[in-house]
């Protein structure tokens, strides 16, 4: 029995390596691994064994069997062929596309805010939101921006009547929740902002994202602590960071703070005007003044605020390079993202 | 503000820096450089050449023949200028030149004489529109070299973009200062120390309120000759775009550039009564004609310079017609004066008129420097005019302020920029550009701000001149040490990223559209003038008509989108958006903003990876519906309704949406609440948005959907018995909802009923008119043993029995 065994195993193994096409495949299953088959025939065989030795035999067989699959099948993927004869289905065109329901996707604004959010979410930053439509108290007084202040200038604003406007960035929701709130805070406020400016770098709507600290001992120090490791995260590199003087009526020190650029690495480039740098966010330490007008004390609180635009921070890392595609809503352009 | 690096020369040397070096002084001193340029490039062939002999053009009156030296060469030019004349130095364009005005020189023959170049005009190079003959040369001028090197003009220019709190760097002087500071080198002025002693008997000034106009003081100068400013003058203004006019403007302007100070010439023989008066309009002084020949509308809140009789001039702003400088003018009134910024703003406003003067105004003027540009200006009268100032002067000084003194903690400056600093380190950075310390005590310091920086006020504004003179990037990174906190986030915030992820693994992409619209959208989609949803918030100064109402509704955004899809060839939309609605609640309030998820789905079903797997088959209300009960059942709201599965329930014929199909749209109900609807649009309201198509969409109310509490996820234990189905083919009249079969079926109570559900409606040949056949698949289980077909047969029987009853059906065979 076990002789018969061995040159059974013997035998299948020449005879498959001889095979050469696929069509002989089928001859060798039936003849070795079909249901009435050499394998098959042996096995019933094993009850004519001695019982004690019908656990070795047995095993033996089975290891046998098992070997003679194993070979087949790697002939078989080998040569190409397929096994499904035996089940009558027909042979499958590999090359066809895979099978898989087609999803969606997210706006690149919302992606890119999703982004920065998780990122400040992550350092124990909350997340508020405020309107659209602002007063002008919050979008300018509690920001320290006065009627007939310059600064205005910087703003063109969309108004709704005299005191109610489009809310032209998303600061005005330092002062809304620094006024229902007590320090220490630490807030980012994402949402729509305005301003009625449209060409080709501007549209009418953009999307910011506000973020600010309020503690006792907060320096511009932790300031650029706080945006070096914003900035590394989102652009997923150890970009150099480049923090200049500015002027906001609502933050002092200002700062704006420029990134090397991300397309030519600092070097020069068309996006990057040949700086090497790319501005992205507004920022600075907040006026007492709005401190004040809030009823903090600004001898004891400090802290510090920054603004950067989604659409902004989409371009540089999308490449995208028209800004009135974002609110097209053209599915060749969505589908990129 | 631009200026040109040989310009800055006169005040700070900048030898051994660079352009970019100093650019990159001022960008990181808080003056951001847009651009630095090389100027005049478009004029680098032009050459310098010498008129060696003029002749009469054989055929021609008007024409001379000019032998014109250029280098080693000499050339025969045909010129038709007047003033060409041998021995003048001009401005050659040679053939092979390309003009600035974009005319390309060729040799060529003029009434058949060969010219070999073109002598060129002041308008011809672009430097002025004088056309009234060649330009003509400082007469030791080389010739055969580049013309903007030798005159001077291959000059690098840096424009600056400041910020409103620097007026003082709206000069050259006051950039020369911020360099000199930041360099450590000397700064050298054109004028120090002046003073008026005496007034001037040939005038009068009169300031009606001190608090608009702080300071205005004046001289005389007579003798003047009105004529073009030397070359040097109109060569500084050409190079940062100013048009020169004539000496004495031209040398307004020099000083306003250089010292920052605002200046204005009157003709002196046009103010009646040698007066001059600082005052509001009266009321019948209501229309003014500024220099620039437009008559504007006055009010009594604006400030005016008037002489005895009249307004001659909107104070800070631009001067009158009456009083302009003319050719014919002798005598000049020099303005040198200071006015409230907020006023000159409010004016600027109300005319819609700004100039580099009320820029400078509306940010703020010193008033210490009045006298320091008018000496400069003055001194340049009488030196390029030729004028003769009169003795003494007015200096009216009634707002005069003493000089601000400070205070400044060493340690509150430390404490604030994160970076340890002492007295030596903080005395030194604010020393180098104008201010003076002293030491108050050992944490103190006494700190005067000169009069120039109108921005300085506080101890924090000091901090940011030391922060901007150490350096924001020598200022060390560090984390800040807070306490930990969970950060609370909003449910709404939560629950609208989940709809995203959810809608989009479904195959709806995220559109945002602008919140403002137009109102005209809201009419095509046919609804009546008093929906509340045609109440608009409206912008006072909207870009267009078509962004000019905040948005009510989503929906004619994203119509819109299919519209502009359809017409890039996309087969299958498939669109969400949630944004916000607004609704106004009266004059002067804010309006209520409510947030709003909206669907829209046309074309293809679509659905694959690839063409191979999607059925070409267009989408239908059930694939709108079907959008919605799986982000319901997702969301964990599912249950909510009250009778029907997901709350969904027919429209009310009579708040029926006008744009809706009433054969297909439903509502989505919470209880009592409309949370939204779906539906088809009809075809005609569809075709006003210019799509042929058949478009279905969603409207959810999100903040509704946000207060509604989600299911709790509550383990059932996993069935121990195997379940029997049984199929049950019916035969009903067509009006039957095969969705009131099921609930039927399930509100059986028995209890051995798992689940019902619809596997086919059919309605065709087979089946009789008027009639259909609904399919449904009932699943039986009992909890406690094995179903025999017995216990089966019993209950099913009994469920088909009420089915036949309840919905006048009979049982299908086979």
């Amino acid at each position: 029995m076990e002789q018969e065994l061995l040159s059974l195993q013997d035998e299948a193994r020449k005879n498959l390596d001889q095979l050469t096409d696929g069509g002989q495949l089928e001859d060798f299953r039936i003849r070795y691994l079909g249901r009435k088959g050499l394998c098959s025939t042996i096995m019933r065989e094993l009850g004519t064994v001695a019982p004690e030795e019908r656990p070795r035999v047995g095993q033996l067989a089975n290891t046998i069997k098992a070997e003679i699959e194993k070979l087949f099948a790697e002939k078989m993927a080998l040569l190409g062929g397929s096994s499904s004869g035996a089940t009558g289905a027909t042979t499958i065109d590999l090359s066809l596309p895979g099978r898989c329901p087609e999803p969606g996707r997210l706006h690149p604004v919302t992606q890119i805010m999703t982004e920065v959010c998780s990122i400040f979410e992550a350092l124990g930053f909350s997340v508020a939101e405020g309107p659209d439509v602002e007063q002008d108290h919050y979008n300018f007084e509690a920001l320290n921006i006065p009627a007939h202040h310059p600064a205005r200038d910087m703003h063109d604003t969309f108004y709704v009547s005299e005191s109610i406007l489009l809310r032209t960035h998303t600061s005005p929701m330092q002062a809304r929740i620094m006024e229902s709130q007590q320090p220490p805070l630490r807030v980012i406020a994402p949402g729509k902002v305005y301003r009625c400016d449209s060409d080709i770098t501007h549209t009418p709507m953009f999307h910011q994202v506000e973020g600010f600290l309020v503690d006792t001992k907060v320096s511009f120090a932790d300031l650029k602590g706080i945006l070096t490791v914003f900035t590394q995260k989102m652009f997923d590199k150890e970009l150099a960071l480049r923090f200049r003087p500015s002027f906001f009526p609502f933050t002092e020190p200002s700062a704006e703070v420029d990134i090397a650029c991300v397309i030519c690495g600092g070097s020069g480039c068309r996006v990057c005007k040949q700086t090497g740098w790319l501005e992205i966010l507004g920022a600075g330490m907040i006026d007492p003044e709005v401190f004040k007008m809030v009823g903090y004390d600004p001898e004891i609180y400090s802290g510090f605020a920054f603004g950067l635009g989604i659409e902004r921070i989409a371009m540089l890392k999308y490449g995208i390079n028209d800004i009135r595609l974002y609110y097209e809503n053209d599915l060749r352009f969505l589908s990129q993202f | 503000m631009k200026f040109t690096i040989d310009w800055l020369n006169e005040y700070v040397n900048t030898d051994g820096i660079t352009p970019v070096e100093l650019a990159d002084h001022l960008t990181m001193l808080g003056l951001e450089v847009d651009a630095v340029t090389e100027l005049f490039q478009e004029l680098a062939p032009i050459k310098t050449a010498l008129v060696l002999s003029v002749d009469r053009h054989p055929d021609a009156d008007t024409l001379s023949l000019c032998q014109v030296a250029v280098g080693a060469e000499t050339l025969q030019i045909v010129c038709g200028a007047p003033n060409v004349r041998p021995g003048l130095a001009v401005a050659i364009a040679l053939p092979g030149t390309t003009l600035p005005g974009g005319v390309k020189i060729k040799k060529s023959k003029v009434r058949g004489i060969e010219s070999c170049g073109m002598l060129c005009s002041e308008r011809e190079l672009g430097l002025s529109t004088s056309h009234s003959g060649i330009m003509e040369l400082p007469a030791n001028t080389p010739h055969g070299q580049s013309f903007i090197q030798a005159l001077g003009l291959n000059n690098t220019l840096v424009e600056v973009d400041l910020t409103p709190n620097r007026p003082d760097c709206a000069s050259v002087i006051g950039l020369a200062r911020e360099i000199a500071g930041v360099t450590r080198r000397p700064l050298t002025l054109p004028v120090a120390n002046v003073e008026i002693k005496s007034s001037c008997p040939d005038f009068s000034v009169d300031i009606e309120s001190s608090e608009l106009c702080p300071r205005y003081s004046a001289r005389l100068v007579t003798g003047v000759t009105i004529a073009p400013s030397p070359w040097w003058l109109r060569k500084r203004l050409l190079s940062i775009g100013l048009r020169p006019i004539n000496n004495v403007v031209d040398i307004t302007n020099l000083v306003m550039m250089e010292y920052g100070q605002p200046l204005h010439a009157f003709d002196f023989d046009k103010l009646a009564h040698k007066k001059i008066m600082v005052r509001h309009p009266r009321r019948d002084e209501l229309d003014f004609t500024t220099l620039d020949g437009v008559t504007r509308k006055l009010d009594s809140d604006m400030l005016m310079i008037c002489d005895g009789t009249q307004p001659v001039a909107v104070a800070g702003i631009m001067g009158g017609m009456n009083s302009e400088v003319s050719d014919a003018t002798t005598a000049i009134l020099l303005e040198s004066a200071c006015f409230d910024p907020i006023s000159i703003r409010k004016t600027a406003r109300k005319l819609k008129l700004s100039s580099e003067a009320s820029y400078r105004f509306e940010r703020g003027v010193d008033p210490g420097g009045c006298l320091l540009a008018m000496e400069r200006a003055v001194r340049l009268l009488c030196e390029v005019a030729g004028g003769e100032v009169a003795p003494g002067g007015a200096d009216k000084y009634g707002g005069q302020r003493p000089l601000k003194t400070l205070t400044l903690r060493i340690s509150r400056t430390s404490d604030i920029l994160g970076i340890p600093l002492d007295y030596e380190k903080i005395a030194d950075a604010l020393i180098s550009i104008g201010f003076r310390c002293k030491e108050k005590d050992a944490d103190t310091l006494w700190v005067g701000a000169p009069s120039f920086r109108v921005d300085i006020a506080r101890e924090i504004d000091l901090i940011e001149e030391v922060a901007r003179l150490v350096g924001y990037n020598n200022i060390p990174t560090t984390l800040p040490t807070v306490q930990l906190r969970y950060p609370e986030q909003e449910l709404s915030r939560t629950i609208r990223a989940k709809i995203g992820t959810l809608l989009t693994g479904i195959g709806y992409y995220e559109a945002i559209n602008y919140s403002f619209t137009a109102a005209k959208y809201l009419q095509w989609l046919g609804l009546a003038e008093d929906d509340p949803r045609c109440r608009f918030v409206r912008l006072v100064n909207p870009l267009s008509e078509e962004q000019s109402v905040m948005r009510t509704m989503l929906l004619p955004g994203l119509l819109e989108n299919v519209e502009r899809n359809i017409n890039y060839q996309k087969s299958a939309i498939k669109l969400f958006e949630t944004g916000k609605v607004f609704t106004p609640t009266g004059d002067n309030e804010q309006p209520l903003e409510k947030n709003r998820l909206v669907g829209v789905l046309s074309g293809n079903r679509g659905g694959a990876s690839s063409p191979y797997h999607s059925k070409a088959q267009g989408v239908d209300f059930l694939d709108a519906k079907g959008a919605v009960e799986y982000l319901l059942r997702e969301l964990r709201l599912l249950g909510v309704g009250s009778s029907s599965p997901l709350g969904f329930t027919l429209a009310d014929p009579a708040r029926m949406e006008p744009f809706a199909d009433p054969t297909q749209v439903l509502t989505i109900r919470a209880g009592e609440e409309d949370l939204g609807i779906m539906a088809r649009i009809l075809p005609h309201v569809l075709r006003k948005f210019g799509i042929k198509q058949d478009v279905f969409f969603f409207d959810l109310d999100l903040d509704a959907l946000c207060q509604l509490t989600s299911v709790a996820k509550n383990f059932t234990s996993l069935p121990v018995f195997p379940a029997v189905g049984r199929d049950i083919a019916m035969l009903v009249p067509e009006h039957v909802a095969a969705g009131a079969m099921v609930e039927a079926v399930l509100q059986a109570r028995e209890s051995l009923i798992e689940q019902c559900e619809i596997f086919d409606v059919y309605q065709g040949d087979s089946v009789t008119r008027g009639y259909k056949s609904v399919a449904l698949s009932v699943t039986y289980r009992s909890l406690q043993k094995t179903l025999t077909e017995k216990n089966v047969e019993k209950v099913h029987a009994k469920i088909v029995n009420m089915l036949a009853v309840k919905f006048e059906g009979t049982l299908r065979e086979g």
